[in-house]
């Protein structure tokens, strides 16, 4: 038996894990990093955190964090993405050693900004004199909290109805609920079935509005709810849609995207989605009207952090990233839709952005993820699995969100 | 002369020897003990602290024992969150822990290609959770290898395994039987190597078959083995978070079907903000695993001292 | 490691063993009985192919990320086949040109061997003085340790954060939101000790004794006697942190900011998001980050095989 472990060599393996512990991981901050110049000492660093997203977005917004620097030498932006963001940044603001500007979800802000961990931006917006009138007023108002702004919203992404032409055939678009099941009713969608919906609140509530509802989890038992809840669901169980998950796809764009539905109701990142899909032809078209028309504003602002140790230069980029330059620069991509007037969409997306007036910010009410996330959608499965009612469902949502 | 030094050292050994002894004991473990304070029993002293408040992210007012009070009556907690896990862990536990020994005294023998197999059935233990994942929600989707795979067999499953709630679940405690019977392999063949050859000349001298020298020998002397991979194992299943949050996508769905106590406490947490009560959760859980644990060192306690 | 040839396991050296000195030897052969050599070989031979059916199992799924790997993107989002029908290695390419994936590698491999080493110090050391070391509340501060595996990292993700980022830079000066600290807080595990423990407490006490009445302290019982027996455990013991590390995901991703710091797996989750799976990066990179830890598991396994010979110390 040979295998003698020396006390000398484990001795000597110790010191290199020390040696690692104190001095290795300095030298790979520094190579991360910029370069260290003269100009390190004056400038200030702010630091800039978003979820991750495709690396395509990531590169983008690199690019336009190096504009910013280049036109505002004496900052430097240090900007890292992670997953799991909502964890990770809770466990920061908890630390009080939050970024300085950063992603908001509109379903997180509510209670984000009642946790007191974000910077009313009122008054450094008056001193910039940085307007608000360009800003969409549904998106700004989904980031006001008692009068005050606390986020601009960098873009927004809304639903559409995405329409493939070749299993269309000679039928019209549907443009209403009864002509959407009419539709449906004839076209015949080899391996799958007509339409795609998902089993989530964040589809199924564009048609709570287009059935003249308010939107808010607090009167799920209501009318309009159960109205929207029925036709819903009651596409499923005729046999006219599916779930993603029974045409062998994780969502409803994949599903189309493998010409598994005809028709689904996704938003306008579904244009890049398609890119993977070339030999499928498509449309897009607006919502089908309920009583009356509904949309659904996802929306994500840039904010400032309470604790923020730099709150002028912090303010510089939040401005640059939501003004007009940074943003046209952002959503060239096409992947999200400007949440300014005064920057043009990419062409194309005029479906998704038709009705403005009838599109309800998705969030900000108090617990909204919780109960989103936690309660209304697996509720909803058991609905749609038959293992319960929907006036149940509403029931145990209302009282979820009245604070029960 | 001999009689008196020997006298001498068993004078020597009741006295200072002991506290020698001792404070080569504490010297050993103070390293270790000293990084646990910092970063497991200052935690739960955390989390006792703040589960006595309306803790936001942020200390709010302090509501003494409410936040335990309303566990008591959560019927999601209760209905979902503990039954999914108890169920998961009585059936995963035993699973791995029978197909471990199995793969363990399997290639513990010396057969042909013996290292090709220690690997291939480690294997599933080697690659990181997030890539299984992708693969197994591929595997067993509608259209997947499984399904397909179960057409030619004749029996026709239209459903995605993952998604529907029937199946969801049951399908988590395969796919974590398969991933880490290697794990408990690994330890299984580790306690193997302590059986002393002896003691198998000794049976095989009896005329013992290779059956029974299992039985009658191998596994009782397993005993400290036993004991590590069952506490072991049962601790683990008790926490199960990754698949449920990374496959039944952080919500426990479909309806609630994958909801465990971990990714409940989690949910709480993030989702809702309500860290005072996602701490409570995590002590109950705490103080029940602590609770097996303990009937299983008083009930395997004596086999432990060899 | 010189490839010597190593000692055949204990029910083989028994057996073994049995047949030169034993009765078979003295010329009543059991291969004399007709028959009994085919049963034998065709017992071995369905036990061969049982065992290669399991391996297979096992390892289809990963010969199937291999098979994805070699294909383009657009292959993998038609319908299933176990053959790319386009042999590509662009997934491994991007990986490395686009990705930066040398980099992410060297990250992981510094994180896992520092905590490996370790472990491996730090768990003998105290299992040995938990299994045979007499100190007073020797048992509680065990039933401590084991309950350290029993708190969730999802309940410890703040006040752990708030050690690394608030208490201990306020005396050590050092800042802890990276590298140094997920080595730091990954410096020993529970199981490892506890593996350790019993291990130990299965390890016959009279080497022990002998090597006391010899005359040996503490330390050099454990260095001289104790650690070289524990041959096995060590090596499970390393395998384990280092597949643990390797994989770890939650507390890489917490705590390291700094892209060019980032590991393998926060690697793998760029490759998966709601909208689009890149399969053939995403196998290319699984299966590259399997090959370090199979490498290890290969050439520690090894130590699965001498037990403790115990000719010649009797009681």
């Amino acid at each position: 038996m040979r295998k003698r472990l020396t006390l000398p060599a484990l001795l000597a393996a110790m010191v290199l894990v020390a040696a690692v512990l104190t001095a290795g991981s300095q030298a790979m901050t520094d190579r991360g990093k910029g370069p260290a110049g003269p100009a390190q000492s004056a400038a200030t660093t702010v630091t800039l955190n978003g979820w991750q997203s495709s690396p395509a977005e990531e590169d983008l917004l690199a690019k336009v964090v190096k504009a910013f620097e280049k036109s505002h030498p004496k900052i430097k932006v240090n900007y890292s993405s992670f997953n799991n963001y909502q964890a990770t940044m809770l466990a920061k603001f908890s630390a009080r050693k939050p970024p300085d500007v950063f992603y908001v979800d509109v379903a997180d802000f509510a209670d984000w900004v009642r946790q007191g961990v974000l910077e009313p931006l009122d008054k450094y917006a008056a001193k910039s004199k940085f307007s608000s009138k360009p800003f969409y007023k549904n998106l700004l108002n989904a980031f006001k909290y008692k009068g005050k702004i606390y986020g601009y919203p960098k873009d927004w992404s809304s639903l559409g109805m995405e329409v493939n032409t070749k299993l269309l055939g000679s039928n019209p678009i549907p443009t209403t609920w009864a002509q959407l099941r009419s539709v449906a009713s004839k076209l015949n969608v080899p391996n799958g079935k007509p339409i795609c919906l998902s089993a989530d609140w964040a589809r199924l509530m564009a048609f709570v509005y287009q059935a003249g509802g308010n939107g808010q989890f607090k009167n799920a038992n209501s009318a309009p709810f159960r109205t929207a809840v029925n036709y819903y669901v009651g596409l499923i169980k005729d046999g006219l849609a599916a779930l993603p998950d029974k045409t062998g796809s994780s969502w409803c764009g994949e599903a189309f995207g493998k010409e598994r539905a005809a028709i689904a109701f996704e938003g306008n990142w579904m244009f890049p989605t398609m890119k993977d899909f070339p030999d499928v032809s498509f449309k897009t078209a607006p919502m089908p009207k309920g009583k009356t028309r509904g949309n659904l504003a996802f929306t994500v602002s840039y904010s400032m952090a309470k604790d923020s140790k730099h709150k002028a230069a912090a303010w510089e980029l939040l401005k640059y990233l939501t003004g007009p330059v940074g943003m046209k620069k952002w959503i060239s991509l096409g992947l999200a839709l400007p949440s300014r007037s005064d920057v043009k969409p990419v062409a194309g997306r005029g479906a998704f952005v038709k009705y403005p007036g009838f599109t309800h910010g998705w969030g900000n009410q108090v617990q909204f993820r919780h109960i989103w996330n936690d309660v209304a959608n697996n509720e909803l499965t058991a609905v749609i699995d038959g293992k319960e009612s929907v006036n149940a469902m509403l029931q145990k949502i209302q009282s979820a969100a009245r604070g029960g | 002369m001999a009689v008196a030094v020997a006298k001498q050292r068993k004078v020597r050994a009741l006295g200072s020897e002991r506290v020698r002894e001792a404070l080569v004991g504490y010297a050993f473990i103070a390293l270790p003990m000293a990084f646990f304070l910092l970063f497991f029993i200052f935690p739960i002293g955390y989390a006792l602290y703040i589960s006595r408040y309306d803790w936001g992210i942020f200390k709010g007012e302090s509501v003494g024992w409410d936040n335990y009070r309303t566990l008591f009556h959560d019927s999601v907690f209760w209905h979902h969150a503990v039954r999914n896990t108890l169920v998961y862990t009585a059936v995963v536990v035993p699973l791995q822990m029978a197909i471990g020994l199995s793969l363990a005294v399997v290639v513990n023998q010396s057969i042909r290609f013996r290292t090709f197999f220690r690997a291939a059935f480690y294997f599933p233990s080697l690659a990181a959770s997030a890539a299984i994942a992708t693969i197994a929600i591929y595997i067993l989707a509608s259209d997947g290898l499984l399904n397909t795979i179960l057409g030619h067999l004749g029996y026709h499953h239209d459903n995605a395994w993952f998604t529907q709630q029937s199946t969801a679940l049951p399908s988590i405690m395969g796919l974590n039987a398969w991933t880490t019977s290697g794990t408990m392999m690994l330890f299984y063949l580790a306690s193997l190597q302590a059986i002393p050859t002896d003691v198998y000349e000794a049976a095989a001298i009896d005329g013992a078959g290779p059956w029974r020298t299992f039985w009658k020998v191998t596994f009782p002397l397993l005993k400290p083995g036993h004991f590590f991979v069952a506490v072991v194992s049962i601790i683990g299943a008790l926490q199960m978070f990754d698949q449920s949050f990374i496959i039944g996508g952080a919500s426990g769905g479909p309806n609630y079907s994958t909801l465990t106590v971990v990714l409940y406490l989690y949910n709480q947490a993030i989702g809702n903000i309500h860290f005072g009560y996602a701490a409570a959760v995590g002590l109950v859980l705490f103080a029940f695993i602590f609770t097996v644990t303990l009937i299983q060192r008083l009930l395997f306690g004596k086999a432990e001292v060899a | 490691m010189a490839s010597e040839e190593l000692p055949p396991v204990p029910p083989v050296a028994a057996a073994q063993e049995f047949a030169a000195t034993g009765e078979a030897a003295a010329g009543t052969a059991p291969s004399v009985i007709p028959g009994r050599e085919r049963a034998d070989r065709i017992r071995t031979l369905i036990a061969y192919t049982v065992m290669f059916t399991i391996a297979a199992l096992f390892a289809v799924p990963f010969l199937w990320s291999i098979s994805t790997s070699l294909r383009p993107t657009a292959e993998t989002v038609a319908g299933f086949s176990l053959l790319p029908h386009d042999w590509t290695t662009i997934g491994y390419h991007d990986m490395f040109h686009k990705y930066n994936f040398t980099r992410y590698t060297i990250n992981s491999a510094i994180i896992a061997g520092a905590v490996t080493v370790s472990n491996v110090f730090l768990a003998s050391l105290g299992g040995y003085a938990f299994a045979r070391l007499r100190f007073p509340g020797r048992e509680v501060l065990f039933m401590l340790v084991l309950g350290t595996l029993m708190i969730p990292d999802q309940l410890r993700l703040v006040p752990v954060y708030q050690m690394l980022v608030n208490i201990l830079p306020k005396y050590t000066h050092t800042d802890l939101i990276n590298q140094k600290g997920v080595i730091l807080i990954q410096l020993v595990s529970a199981t490892s000790l506890f593996l350790m423990r019993q291990y130990f407490l299965t390890i016959p006490r009279d080497l022990e004794e002998a090597a006391k009445l010899d005359g040996a302290g503490y330390f050099k019982t454990y260095r001289r006697v104790m650690l070289p027996l524990a041959g096995p455990a060590l090596a499970a013991v390393a395998i384990l942190m280092f597949q643990g590390t390797w994989n770890g995901l939650f507390w890489p991703a917490v705590l390291l900011q700094d892209r060019s710091q980032y590991t393998i797996p926060i690697a793998l989750t760029f490759f998966r998001n709601i909208y689009q799976t890149q399969w053939p990066i995403l196998m290319a990179a699984s299966v590259l980050a399997i090959v370090p830890i199979l490498v290890l598991f290969v050439a520690f396994q090894r130590y699965f095989v001498a037990g403790v010979a115990s000719a010649g110390v009797k009681g």
